[in-house]
């Protein structure tokens, strides 16, 4: 044959060519892998990042304020600011420049002057006026929007929700020195301070009519308090109209609870240092929490914890002291736990309570500041200052949320006893608190993954080593390919097993499992036992490798006594429930769908997995070493233990860990067998929520872009991140052992 | 191949007489198969103690086999059936009473490819009394000492003891598997061609160690190697077919065998 013939030459050529292609589309194929991680974990980030960016201030526009304003707001859509005055006026004023827009004069009773003003819940729009005369006037801003030639024009006007008529709040006509008002549904409440220091209280409800006229309002409800000798400088009424707080000029806090008939003081205490006085006192969204602030720039937040006597304690739950000049005026955000405080160098600064974060601090003005409004949006700022200016300033705060201890530390939501990691993202209220922690997802994680992998680690290792050292070859080449189809085994299909069939069973015949897990080893053991000391003649039928064949039936009929035996156990042992047994006796709580659950299920996913890695490692173990070892006298069990699995630890500790990444980041099964609860309990009965399971719950009602849609992308990163440690961490060590047994 | 001067191989060694030799395992009437084949054919030999015994013979001539039914490592074979007797201090070693791994305690052995642990020198010596429960460090030191000696290993390896024993060369991965195999002072060493995978200096090593460890334990080696057998051993049997052909003293055999057979084998007519 010519080897040089032009025929060869491109036989040559063609397979030089061939090789080329193969070489560079496998490049290309694997770095095009690489490419498409790095951009889901680019994607993520991108998603992610805006929470970690820090909040924005720009100075919009400035312009001057001829009247004295005592309240100031701003209505939605951020074009029209309102200005309260102490004589009554409203001036509503064009946000873009100062422009007024429309003036009102409030109608007041003749003969009587102003005392006193309050501002009810913000997103209400009510204010109140009131009198030296124990009468208050209750106004609205309303703001009514039209599209004459589509353009968008926003009308401002007053409103009298209790009628023009001034509404009398203190019958005996003394004068009110503090006033506020709640209204909710049907019931409202306007509390005052009377000069004599009496605080009263008067409910009014609103008729039950058909037609549903408003202004009429029936009172039904008053009473008086003489309160001891304190000198009230704020008067705080909470929205369910069930607690009245007092600051004092003492800088004390007087905590009235006004739920029952006759108020009853509860608690009184001092809530700013000595000779600190108490300047800004508000209600945090929700009326909870009670933010104050003091002469020294501190700003504290506290709100009554429960203790053990079921008594209400305030207490201070956070502070932030970032300012240093006395705290004028706080406003509240309507649809977030924020706030802004204003002092009196003219700086803002913009918090978020539950992730006890100074978000960012600015200076507005020269000026000293009277007043500070937030807007409904919690994107404009609107401020007065001493020197009658308005400023206005443009607020982009998306995510004040987040901070590493609202995500990773115990943090005292509203209403707990104590700091708690609690992930909680939505309700169906604005005021709610969203808790936003991950830990107790990351503990699901883990917690899922460990009772899984307690369950395939043992069941999985063994049985490959086993197969790979032990079992007859015949043997070996039905059970490896059966059990590795069983990885193909669609995880839906095993969470709905799990969740719908195995889970109703186990709460059934709870004895049964606990007898199955205790007797099956036993058995199996005396099995062996048994099967060692059989007569030869018996012995010899059975053909090496195969005596575990003869285990299946036995382990059948295990199963079968087990559970028909759970019954008759169940009512001997466990007055005929295990669940409520262990409830009741030893305070484990049981869930139906709970962690042991989720480790058989999740056990069975990962354990095709983890065996067939394992049993390739184990069965690649060189046959020369194992029969080296026996030559020097080892016993088969010896020669497995010292030798095979050391050789085969790489294999079987790479294994272990792809099973661990994949229980971490498994979904479906947690999903449906877990009840998705979010505690943190290491509980075997009780249910868990993982990252993977959180984020397919919560991912299609969470609103995109916002700080829980961006959140549960972060979860993805932390899942992300998990997997990538358990990988990295298999990887290194596989690599270091591998080295190590390299030449073999 | 041509015909061997097994007078230059043989120059200064005196002759043995098999009548003056202590036997330390007899093989009686041994018969070996693996499922219908017959690999072994009436085996009847005896060897001497604290000797060098070499199997020659071709090929697929059941010398390896044999080799192997003196410490039962075709017990590993699930096809090979074995009927006869081999007698170790006059007990049989297939009774049903032998233990298999205490057998193999007393009869070692060191195979064609060097199959050292994974582990580290020392603990690759330490092995074999590890399994026998002696975990005591100052014995162990003073067998892995005593035994890396033996194996003429100690001066190279002495520094890195704690080396993984894959680093070793070949050569010394060979002897160190030979001081593995005679830390547990067995009372009889195989050897299975243990030099054939060696290069040349390491093979004249291997067999200064074999001449050095017969006062010691009695040697079985099979070998492909005529020359190395004569240069090694006392006495020399050749196998074919699965018969024992000839056994006698080396130098008898190689230069006055007294079958066709062997004669036509050494002087390299097949095989």
């Amino acid at each position: 044959m010519n080897t040089n013939s032009q025929k060869a030459k491109r036989r040559r050529k063609w397979r030089m060519l061939k090789d080329q292609i193969a070489k560079y589309s496998m490049t290309l194929g694997g770095i095009s892998i690489i490419i498409a991680i790095t951009l889901i974990f680019f994607y993520l980030l991108y998603v992610v990042l805006p929470l970690f960016l820090p909040a924005s201030m720009n100075h919009i526009v400035q312009f001057s304020n001829p009247d004295s304003s005592i309240y100031i707001a701003s209505e939605e859509k951020n074009e029209l600011g309102v200005s309260f005055t102490n004589d009554a006026d409203v001036v509503f004023f064009s946000l873009k420049d100062g422009k007024v827009i429309s003036k009102y004069k409030i109608a007041i009773p003749d003969d009587t002057s102003i005392t006193s003003f309050a501002v009810a819940d913000p997103a209400t729009d009510i204010v109140a006026f009131g009198l030296n005369d124990g009468r208050a006037v209750v106004v609205k801003h309303d703001y009514k929007i039209t599209y004459p030639n589509d353009v968008r024009v926003i009308t401002p006007h007053i409103k009298y929700p209790f009628g023009k008529e001034a509404i009398v709040v203190d019958e005996k006509q003394r004068a009110l020195t503090h006033l506020d008002i709640q209204l909710k549904g049907a019931k409202n409440t306007l509390a005052a301070i009377t000069a004599d220091n009496n605080l009263v209280l008067a409910t009014f409800t609103k008729k039950e009519s058909f037609l549903g006229e408003s202004g009429d309002f029936e009172r039904t409800y008053n009473s008086v308090l003489a309160l001891p000798s304190i000198y009230v400088s704020y008067l705080l009424l909470d929205k369910e109209q069930k607690i009245i707080y007092l600051a004092d000029q003492n800088g004390q806090i007087t905590h009235i609870d006004i739920s029952t008939k006759t108020p009853k003081i509860l608690q009184r205490l001092r809530v700013v240092d000595v000779n600190t006085k108490i300047t800004a006192l508000e209600f945090l969204t929700g009326d909870i929490s009670l933010l104050v602030g003091d002469s020294k720039g501190h700003i504290t937040q506290w709100f009554p914890v429960r203790d053990k006597n079921n008594n209400h304690i305030l207490t201070k739950i956070r502070e932030f002291n970032d300012q240093s000049a006395p705290i004028i005026s706080i406003a509240t955000e309507e649809r977030r736990k924020g706030f802004v405080a204003a002092d009196n160098n003219g700086q803002v600064g913009i918090y978020h309570s539950t992730a006890h974060r100074t978000v960012m601090l600015e200076k507005v003005t020269d000026a000293g500041i009277k007043n500070i409004s937030i807007s409904p949006r919690a994107n404009r700022l609107l401020v007065a200052d001493n020197n009658n200016q308005f400023h206005v300033w443009n607020l982009d705060n998306k995510h004040p949320e987040i901070s590493w201890s609202a995500l990773w530390g115990k943090v005292w939501y509203e209403s707990y006893e104590s700091p708690d990691y609690v992930w909680q993202s939505s309700s169906a209220n604005n005021d709610f608190e969203p808790k936003f922690s991950l830990v107790p997802l990351a503990f699901g994680t883990l917690k899922a993954a460990f009772y899984a992998m307690l369950i395939a680690i043992p069941i999985a290792v063994f049985g490959a080593i086993y197969t790979a050292y032990f079992m007859a070859p015949k043997m070996r080449s039905i059970v490896k390919p059966s059990i590795e189809i069983m990885a193909a085994l669609p995880t839906v299909i095993l969470g709905f097993l799990a969740g719908l069939w195995l889970a109703p069973i186990m709460e059934k015949n709870l004895p049964g499992f606990f007898m199955l897990l205790l007797l099956l080893p036993i058995i199996v053991l005396v099995f062996a036992f048994i099967m060692h000391h059989l007569p030869k003649s018996i012995k010899h039928k059975i053909s090496t490798g195969w005596q575990s064949a003869l285990l299946i039936p036995i382990i059948l009929l295990v199963i079968w006594s087990a559970f028909s035996l759970s019954y008759p156990v169940e009512v001997w042992l466990f007055d005929g429930n295990m669940p409520n047994w262990l409830t009741n006796t030893l305070g484990v709580d049981f869930d139906q769908r709970n962690a042991l659950i989720v480790g058989i299920a999740m056990g069975l996913a990962v354990i095709p997995n983890i065996f067939s890695m394992a049993e390739d490692a184990v069965f690649s173990v060189p046959k020369h070493l194992t029969i080296g070892s026996l030559a020097l006298g080892a016993t088969p069990w010896q020669t497995m233990i010292r030798v095979i699995i050391l050789t085969a630890s790489p294999g079987i500790f790479s294994a272990i860990m792809i099973g661990m990444g994949r229980a971490v980041g498994e979904t479906m099964i947690v999903l449906m067998a877990t009840g998705n609860t979010p505690i943190m309990d290491f509980n075997i009965f009780e249910g868990l929520r993982t990252l993977s399971a959180n984020i397919a719950v919560e991912m299609p009602e969470a609103e995109v872009a916002s700080t829980h849609y961006r959140i549960l992308f972060l979860s993805g990163l932390v899942l992300f991140v998990f997997t990538f440690f358990f990988n990295t961490i298999a990887e290194v060590v596989r690599h270091r052992l591998r080295r190590k047994y390299s030449s073999l | 191949m041509s015909k061997i001067d097994i007078s230059s191989i043989h120059r200064g060694k005196k002759t043995n007489n098999f009548e003056n030799e202590t036997i330390t395992l007899k093989v009686e009437d041994l018969n070996l198969f693996y499922g219908e084949k017959q690999a072994l054919n009436h085996i009847n030999m005896q060897i001497p103690q604290r000797r060098v015994t070499a199997y020659i013979g071709p090929s697929g001539c059941g010398k390896s086999t044999l080799l192997r039914c003196f410490n039962r490592m075709n017990d590993l074979v699930d096809s090979a059936r074995i009927e006869g007797k081999i007698l170790l201090d006059n007990n049989n070693i297939y009774d049903d009473d032998i233990n298999v791994a205490d057998l193999r305690r007393r009869v070692g052995m060191v195979f064609q490819k060097p199959n050292p642990f994974p582990k580290s020198i020392y603990e690759n010596v330490a092995y074999g009394l590890r399994l026998q429960g002696i975990n005591s460090r100052r014995i162990l030191d003073e067998v892995v000492e005593k035994s890396l000696k033996g194996a003429a290993l100690w001066n190279e390896v002495k520094d890195r003891l704690n080396d993984n024993a894959l680093g070793l060369s070949g050569g010394q991965q060979q002897r160190l598997v030979i001081a593995r195999a005679i830390a547990i002072e067995p009372e009889v060493l195989l050897l299975d061609e243990p030099a054939s995978a060696l290069d040349p200096i390491s093979t004249l090593k291997i067999e200064e160690l074999i001449n050095d460890l017969k006062s010691d334990y009695t040697i079985i080696i099979v070998t492909h190697n005529m020359q190395q057998a004569a240069r090694v051993s006392d006495y020399t049997a050749f196998m074919y077919l699965g018969e024992l052909i000839e056994f006698g003293d080396t130098s008898t055999l190689f230069t006055n065998p007294s079958k066709k057979q062997t004669e036509d084998y050494i002087t390299g007519r097949y095989g």
